[in-house]
């Protein structure tokens, strides 16, 4: 009877063992599976985000002043601002018009810089080149340095407010539309209907921004690769805000603006962590059910994961070489070569470009600010490529994040004696123009004395680099970062340097002693006992 | 001498197991994130490690409380002694079929280099490790309010720990198949059993230290100025104490009434001049002032020659009928016989005033069953009182017929009580004291 209770008894308690040992292991399986597995539906936490709440639009066309007929675009501009009188005034402090910001320098001083100062890695500089760049200056007849920025009169509000799609610029007529019909590049340019366009304002479209922000740098994607004309009408998948299919956001959703300045900003001509438009203004900071990738937040922007890829339906342009350029036919004609897919890849105005579709960003820190290359700044080493702009920040920097760019690689002219980049004068139909007569020396000599640089007539070619952040062509969070992308080794932050990351760093002296001490282990194990097994059975 | 014993307690197994499935899926889960495999991806790893670390730490928290509340901690305490020999079995003799150096009993189940491993990983790796782990859970950001600079050094650490957990178990495991056979200490870490050494001496102390811990009968212990030092759980309870502290460190004299304490005075005198009293009937005046009857032993106990004071039993005779005043007689030329019996009903451990009055000779009575010593009519009485014992009661001043090795019978008084092996019981002990002389006398 003992007996029984007592074998009975240490059944049930090795039973009970095993119970309690497992089971808090079976409901932990049971939760992470069901916790990762089970599909959320896509709930997005949205704050501030007032699209509907804009005033009902006015019907322009009712406005005796709109509907006589002008003859310029002045005409247009100044009905505009009979009613709209505070806005000329509004449009003269933004960015959009005076093409720069202000800027403390190193020595302390409040300089203005931009665009219109700034050097850029593709067609490098404005000066002397206006009419070509000031195509998409919101303006009309910046041709060169002696452009009044104080005329009202000269501001283009149509560029910006026209809803029939009829209104362009011509891309080397300083911001002005054609008088009559001209070609340029093989498309045809219609003179605008003032008085239809006049009536037909509205709030900016894709299409306005797009005007100029989808063409920089000359083309279709050629610098931003995250904006592009196929934002104009887009799918989710290219675009999780923009798609028709989904979201169906504009540009203004996100880029606000207050009395006519647009929030954002693009760190190839901006200094400053201000004036942002920001993911978190509608999707807090901490818009994840895991706190764990919360935390991420802290030290990883939004678009690290959230823009796996860029560029996703036109190629962009990844580098230029303008040290190649110059090379013609032997007909004389300009020689120009295109890829298997029609993308010119060799330009003689220009050089050799490279092209990429579905690129895979790369990854620096940036804390909000940045420093450019500012004209007539002495470059020292050129066996590093020259930056055109620095992101600030770095690992020890609490307010740097990790952020995906675009990095454009380039080789500009330069002038070796004084150690500067130059400007050239590559546009114009003057007798110094590269292209139009191909010779660097004539045309660095006009473009320096356009800036108020020396020139000591000698020039060579270095690499440059520009860092271009990347905010648009965002993915659905299906397509986003997994945690294996960077915790890996040789994963997308491999080349990040000054922090230890789990899955991605280890001390390779520590693994491979560890390694060896676990050898060592089994092996002293196994040797240990094949020779307890054959001593025994000796015996 | 070798006895099926019940070692390791059922948290002690629960705890051991529950650690070996943690460390294990630890170890899968950290090595994934460490970049060695993939096996659940990396998200689903980080929270198994995660969670599996919570449960970790619970899992220590209520172990370190466990190992004090049980005493086991002792267990771990560091010891040189035989280190060499273990050292040199592991290399040299267990090849040639050497008998263990060291001996595993329960009061001692680890070998010197076990006790120097278990400690270290107690004390230095599972701490580390710990430590490390959460310090990267959560400071794995600069903008913490410890700023650690980074988690570089910290993440350097836990996966070292890692690296010397793992080829700790690797030796471990393969340390487990030089048991008695390949399986032994396994199916012992499973069931609590094993079959160990018993050192007859040890077991002999230990049985005297826990029957005076919760044994029926009372322990005192006084000084040389007759003050308390120690008494038991027993002794309490007949004095109606309920705390050590009322009586520790009083004098005697409280302990009777006025018109008893010179024959008490008499008694602690004679024992401090070296004689022992065997037993002695005496009057008790509990806390609350309520009188009881028990019966008494003394002896001097020494130190280095000296006598440094008094101890000795009391039985509870209070409800004891009007035969308790024989007793008196009794007892007088009696002396306290104790003996165990494993929950079988055979005999453990008997002393020497046992054997006097049975008239056997220890070899002949240790490891026999119960019946051999009581007679046919009153055998059944035995077992109903094993029956009670083993369910976890304690029974005082049963009156009960032994029957001696020539056959003769003779009557005394038991005490018995359940003996518990950490969580079960395991058999039974007691007191007897003769009361046959009071009968001649009578
Ligand atoms: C309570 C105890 C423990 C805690 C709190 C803990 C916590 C952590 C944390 C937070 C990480 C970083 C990855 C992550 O973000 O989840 C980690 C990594 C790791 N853990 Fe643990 N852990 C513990 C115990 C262990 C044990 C016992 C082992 C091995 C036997 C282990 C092995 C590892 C390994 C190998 C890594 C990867 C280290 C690296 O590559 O940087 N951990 N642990």
């Amino acid at each position: 009877m003992e007996r029984t209770y007592i074998t009975k008894g240490k059944f049930a308690r090795v039973l009970m063992l095993f119970a309690v040992v497992l089971l808090p292991w079976l409901i932990a399986i049971f939760w992470v599976n069901k916790v990762s597995l089970e599909q959320k539906p896509v709930t997005v936490n949205i704050i501030n985000y007032k699209a509907d709440s804009l005033p009902s639009p006015v019907d322009h066309s009712a406005y005796e002043i709109l509907q006589q007929d002008f003859t310029t675009p002045q005409q247009v501009t100044e009905a505009c601002l009979s009613c709209h009188n505070k806005t000329g005034h509004d449009i003269m402090h933004t960015s959009h018009w005076k093409w720069s910001r202000p800027y403390v320098n190193e020595n302390g001083d409040t300089v203005e810089l931009g665009k219109k100062n700034i050097i850029n890695n593709f067609c490098v500089g404005t000066d002397s080149n206006e009419p070509r760049c000031t195509s998409c200056h919101i303006g009309y007849g910046w041709k060169d340095k002696d452009f009044d920025f104080k005329a009202e009169m000269n501001i283009d509000c149509i560029i910006c407010h026209d809803q029939t799609g009829t209104y362009k610029k011509f891309p080397v007529a300083a911001g002005y539309p054609v008088k009559e019909e001209k070609v340029f590049n093989g498309k045809k340019f219609l003179p605008p209907d003032y008085n239809k366009v006049a009536q037909n304002v509205g709030m900016p479209k894709r299409e306005n921004c797009g005007s100029c922000h989808y063409y920089g740098g000359g083309g279709n994607n050629v610098k931003h690769g995250d904006i592009e004309k196929v934002l104009t009408n887009t799918t989710k998948e290219v675009d999780i805000h923009m798609g028709v299919d989904g979201e169906n956001m504009s540009c203004t959703a996100c880029h606000a603006s207050d009395r006519h300045d647009i929030q954002g900003q693009l760190y190839s001509v901006s200094s400053y962590n201000q004036n942002r438009t920001t993911c978190e203004q509608c999707h807090t900071e901490t818009p994840h059910e895991n706190t764990i990738i919360n935390q991420h937040a802290n030290r990883v922007a939004c678009q690290t994961c959230h823009i796996p890829t860029y560029a996703k339906a036109a190629p962009t342009k990844m580098t230029w070489d303008w040290s190649t350029a110059g090379r013609h036919n032997e007909d004389g004609s300009v020689t120009v070569e295109k890829d298997s897919n029609g993308v010119m890849t060799y330009h003689g105005k220009k050089g050799t470009f490279e092209w990429a579709k579905n690129v895979t960003p790369e990854y620096t820190w940036f804390n909000g600010n940045a420093e450019h290359y500012l004209i007539g700044d002495k470059v020292e080493d050129t066996t590093v490529p020259v930056q055109i702009n620095t992101l600030l920040g770095d690992y020890g920097d609490l307010e740097a994040k990790i952020i995906p760019v675009k990095v454009h690689r380039g080789k500009q002219i330069y002038d070796p004696v004084n150690k500067t980049l130059i400007i050239p004068h590559l546009f114009g139909k003057d007798s110094t123009a590269y292209w139009k007569n191909f010779d660097w020396n004539k045309a660095s000599i006009t473009g320096m004395e356009a800036a108020g640089l020396p020139y000591s007539g000698e020039y060579s070619f270095v690499n440059t680099e520009m860092y271009w952040p990347l905010n648009h062509m965002v993915s659905s969070r299906e397509e986003s970062l997994k945690c294996i992308d960077c915790h890996s080794r040789d994963g997308r932050l491999d080349n990040l340097a000054g922090f230890y990351m789990p899955g991605r760093d280890r001390s390779v002296i520590l693994d491979t002693i560890g390694v060896l001490f676990i050898i060592l282990a089994f092996v002293g194990v196994v040797v240990h006992g094949a020779l307890r097994y054959f001593s025994s059975s000796k015996k | 001498m070798k006895k099926r014993t019940y070692i390791y307690r059922r948290f002690e197994r629960f705890w051991h197991w529950s650690q070996v499935l943690l460390i294990f899926f630890l170890a899968l889960t950290g090595f994934e994130i460490h970049s060695t495999y993939e096996l659940f991806g990396f998200e689903n790893a980080v929270n198994w490690h995660n969670i599996a670390a919570w449960a970790f730490l619970v899992l220590i928290t209520f172990t370190i409380f466990w190992h004090f509340d049980s005493g086991e901690w002792k267990q771990y305490i560091p010891t040189t002694k035989y280190i060499m020999a273990q050292i040199n079995y592991y290399i040299i003799g267990i090849f040639k079929g050497a008998p263990h150096p060291t001996h595993k009993t329960v009061y001692n189940k680890f070998n010197p280099l076990q006790r120097f491993t278990y400690l270290g990983l107690k004390l230095l790796v599972i701490p580390v490790q710990v430590v490390t782990g959460f310090l990267y859970m959560y400071y794995m950001y600069p903008e913490n309010p410890i700023h650690l600079g980074g988690i570089e050094i910290t993440a350097l650490i836990h996966t070292f720990g890692a690296f010397v957990l793992i080829a700790f178990v690797i030796f471990h495991v393969y340390l487990t198949t030089t048991g008695e056979t390949v399986l032994t200490s396994i199916k012992a870490m499973l069931t609590g059993w094993e079959v160990v050494d018993v050192d007859e001496e040890e077991e002999h102390v230990e049985h005297l230290k826990s029957a005076v811990k919760y044994s029926i009968a009372g322990y005192y212990r006084l000084d040389k100025n007759g003050n308390f030092l120690d008494v038991n759980e027993a002794w309490l309870k007949m004095y109606k104490c309920s705390d050590r502290e009322q009586i520790i460190g009083k004098h005697y004299s409280v302990a009777r009434r006025e018109e008893d304490v010179k024959a008490l005075d008499t008694i602690v005198s004679k024992v401090f001049e070296g004689e022992i009293i065997k037993a002695i009937p005496a009057t008790r005046k509990c806390r609350d002032g309520s009188i009881g009857k028990h019966i008494l032993s003394a002896n001097p106990t020494y130190a280095g020659g000296d006598v440094t004071g008094m101890e000795g039993f009391i039985i509870d005779i209070t409800d004891l009928d009007d035969e308790s005043e024989h007793l008196h007689y009794a007892v007088k030329n009696s002396k306290a016989g104790y003996y165990r019996l494993n929950h079988k009903g055979y005999y453990e451990d008997v002393n020497d005033a046992w054997l006097k009055l049975y008239g056997f000779e220890r070899d002949e009575i240790i490891g026999q069953h119960y019946s051999l010593s009581r007679t046919k009519e009153d055998l059944h009485k035995l077992d109903e009182m094993i029956a009670k014992v083993t369910s976890g009661k304690s029974i005082s001043n049963m009156i009960a017929t032994r029957k001696c090795k020539d056959g003769s019978t003779g009557k005394h008084i038991v005490s018995a009580n359940p003996v518990y092996d950490k969580d079960v019981v395991v058999g039974m002990e007691g007191f007897i004291l003769d009361i046959d002389s009071i009968k001649d006398e009578v």
